[in-house]
């Protein structure tokens, strides 16, 4: 690209992100709000013994910015001003720091997310590329109703089937590297064996999420490239002496998967929610499970990091988007 | 314009004048024609037909099962604890003493129960929504779908277990939560198709008649989206099935005591191997309803899409 293209491509780039900045901070705030009102803190203590009274309660809950005595609006400031001088996320009714939990759940989290995403994305855009080249043929429908049944699976089953099938590989073909609990093994020592350790605990989940996901983009990558594997400008690039495969690669899907590229960003809340199911089931610590465990312990400030968590995720997944599609459509280049 | 009327009017009986006798026969005899027309597009695809089939038997299921049972979802038998399927408990029972079958026919009915009222709530918010938006134009539009991409970016699934969590264990609670948070994609798909229907001759012949915005809305371009959200309808079971299993699953969904294939598939997880009964039954009973519905779904866009060539060349 010349200097004045990469200019523009910048401005939009950055354009773009502003604006998904802002639904960060837009949606954070709002389930902050969202948060404070539907959790309620005091009935943790209820259950204690000796009973505590409503001030003592209240006043246990004080340091930690959650006395429902101070007015919302104030708690609200407090907590902001605290995430945005210092990044400080809070603490827990019981006094844990958030910052604490989210460091390492945090990036479990996302390595499961974005790496699953990929391979969904590869996948099902791989797919969705052969079949439509073969519509019709036997592959396009074999994988066609592969991908309707396991598309409408919930994530629970599918995840579970996966579990099912791993440990009778482990059981009846002597597999013992299909780890179906924990994002790691407690005790492996060194930078290699860490590494491979977790990448082994990694295959399961990401292979249940990569199944969830997959499908969308098949379909859709499919359709789109029929609506233009039978265009002018293909025939033309033909014509010119490429083979059919190169003009469908070069030509038909590079406009085709502009479409797709945008719907990554969408897509990205879906696999979040599949990661909480999946989280639960594997057993990880992950923000997956980490939310399930702050709503029902009535954490506000836990809840506010994951929501954050998640449109952090989907902001940057839409920001990868928006690059791609500049490579992909010239239009915005020009424009 | 009257030939234009009277094709809108055997799409959708979306007619906003006094309907004279004569005529009034004559459009419910071609909206006869119409339907059996679709009905036998619809017939020949053999996978819809038996999606159809499937669903309808998980209906008449859900509503007659219990009759083949002494057992309740919430009666407990101590006397068989983690029994696999018998003679007596047909599924077998849960750790506390639970029929499997009669939790699955409860289950199944309160799923479903959720399933299909949410979907035809959100499909009408999304139908209103979404014309309007395409209609109405400017800056209402511009507004609508700032907040339906604001809706669709958010991880609205962290809010729903949130409200959800505080406010049910109901699944009254739980239908109002998943239609709040569940209209956006489909109020978009509404709106891009709206807004090529809204520069058609027969919304121009309307407005020149003096019908108002509103009216024009709801007679005129609601109904001829039909196709489009009848197929909707279908999906959004499926979609509705999945988030209330994932929510129940994690406990912010239906509560115990009450039922549903989502707390069933939750209670069985963790005894996959030791009891896989708990986990089987209520897994087949969802995929069934969800592909049934979505080969319903595939069905119907075929059938009811002039240019499908699927339901017209008799290819299937």
């Amino acid at each position: 690209m010349p200097g004045g293209e990469v200019r523009l491509v910048v401005r939009h780039v950055t354009r773009k992100a502003t604006g998904w900045l802002l639904m960060i901070v837009v949606a954070t705030n709002v389930t902050y709000l969202l948060a404070s009102f539907f959790l309620d803190p005091r009935s943790n203590f209820k259950d204690l013994r000796p009973v505590r009274s409503e001030a003592q309660i209240d006043r246990a809950l004080a340091p930690y910015n959650l006395d429902p005595r101070v007015p919302l609006v104030d708690r609200w400031w407090d907590w902001l001003t605290s995430v945005v001088l210092h990044f400080d996320w809070g603490r827990s009714p019981t006094g844990v720091s958030v910052n604490g939990e989210i460091g390492y759940r945090s990036l479990v989290s996302a390595e499961l997310v974005v790496l699953s995403l990929v391979f969904s994305v590869l996948a099902g855009v791989a797919l969705g590329v052969y079949t439509a080249s073969r519509q019709y043929g036997w592959s396009d429908r074999v994988s066609q109703a592969v991908s309707v049944v396991v598309f409408n699976v919930p994530t629970s089953v599918a995840a579970l089937a996966v579990v099912f099938v791993a440990i009778w590989l482990n059981q009846h073909a002597g597999l013992h590297f299909l780890y179906v609990a924990g994002e790691n093994a407690p005790g492996v020592q060194g930078l290699l064996p860490t590494v491979g350790d977790r990448l082994l605990h990694l295959i399961l989940p990401t292979l249940t999420l990569t199944l969830m996901g997959y499908v969308g983009y098949h379909l859709t990558q499919r359709s789109l490239l029929l609506d233009t594997i039978n265009a002018d400008f293909v025939r033309t690039a033909q014509a010119t002496g490429l083979t059919r495969s190169q003009a469908i690669r070069r030509h038909a899907l590079r406009t085709a998967l502009i479409p797709t590229a945008t719907s990554v960003a969408f897509s990205v809340p879906a696999v979040f929610t599949g990661a909480i199911v999946t989280e639960t089931i594997f057993g990880w610590s992950g923000m997956g499970s980490y939310f399930i465990q702050t709503i029902s312990k009535n954490d506000v400030h836990g809840t506010v990091a994951t929501a954050a968590f998640a449109a952090a995720l989907t902001a940057i997944g839409a920001i990868l988007a928006d690059v791609a599609t500049v490579f992909l459509d010239p239009r915005v280049r020009v424009s | 314009m009257t030939a234009d009327m009277t094709a809108d009017a055997s799409y959708g009986a979306a007619s906003d004048r006094t309907p004279q006798p004569s005529r009034s026969v004559r459009t419910a005899g071609r909206q006869h024609d119409v339907a059996r027309f679709y009905v036998r597009r619809f017939v020949r695809n053999r996978l819809a037909v038996a999606g159809a089939v499937i669903f309808l038997l998980l209906v008449v299921f859900s509503a007659t099962g219990d009759a083949f049972t002494s057992y309740a979802y919430s009666d407990t038998d101590f006397a068989a604890l983690t029994q696999p399927p018998s003679a007596v408990h047909w599924f077998g029972t849960n750790q506390g003493g639970n029929d499997i079958y009669a939790s699955a026919v409860h289950g199944l009915r309160r799923s479903l129960t959720i399933a299909v009222s949410v979907s035809v709530l959100t499909l009408a918010v999304a139908a209103v929504v979404g014309s309007s938006a395409a209609y109405f134009g400017g800056r209402a539009e511009k507004a609508t779908l700032a907040v339906i991409h604001f809706l669709l970016v958010v991880p609205s699934f962290l809010i729903l277990a949130l409200v959800s969590n505080r406010l049910a264990g109901d699944w009254r609670v739980l239908i109002v939560v998943l239609t709040v948070f569940g209209w956006m994609s489909t109020a978009r798909i509404i709106w891009s198709v709206s807004t090529s229907l809204r520069e058609r001759d027969f919304v121009a012949a309307a407005e020149f008649m003096g019908v108002s915005p509103l009216r024009i809305v709801v007679r005129h371009i609601i109904p001829n989206l039909g196709s489009l959200l009848i197929v909707n309808l279908t999906l959004g079971v499926v979609t509705t099935v999945l988030s209330e299993t994932a929510l129940s699953f994690i406990g912010f969904g239906v509560q115990t005591p009450d039922v549903s294939l989502g707390t069933m598939l939750a209670d069985g997880a963790s005894t996959i191997t030791s009891a896989p009964w708990l986990f089987a039954f209520p897994a087949g009973l969802v995929v069934l309803l969800t592909v049934s519905m979505a080969l319903i779904g595939d069905g119907l866009r075929d059938a009811l899409d002039p240019l499908s060539s699927t339901g017209a060349g008799g290819r299937r």
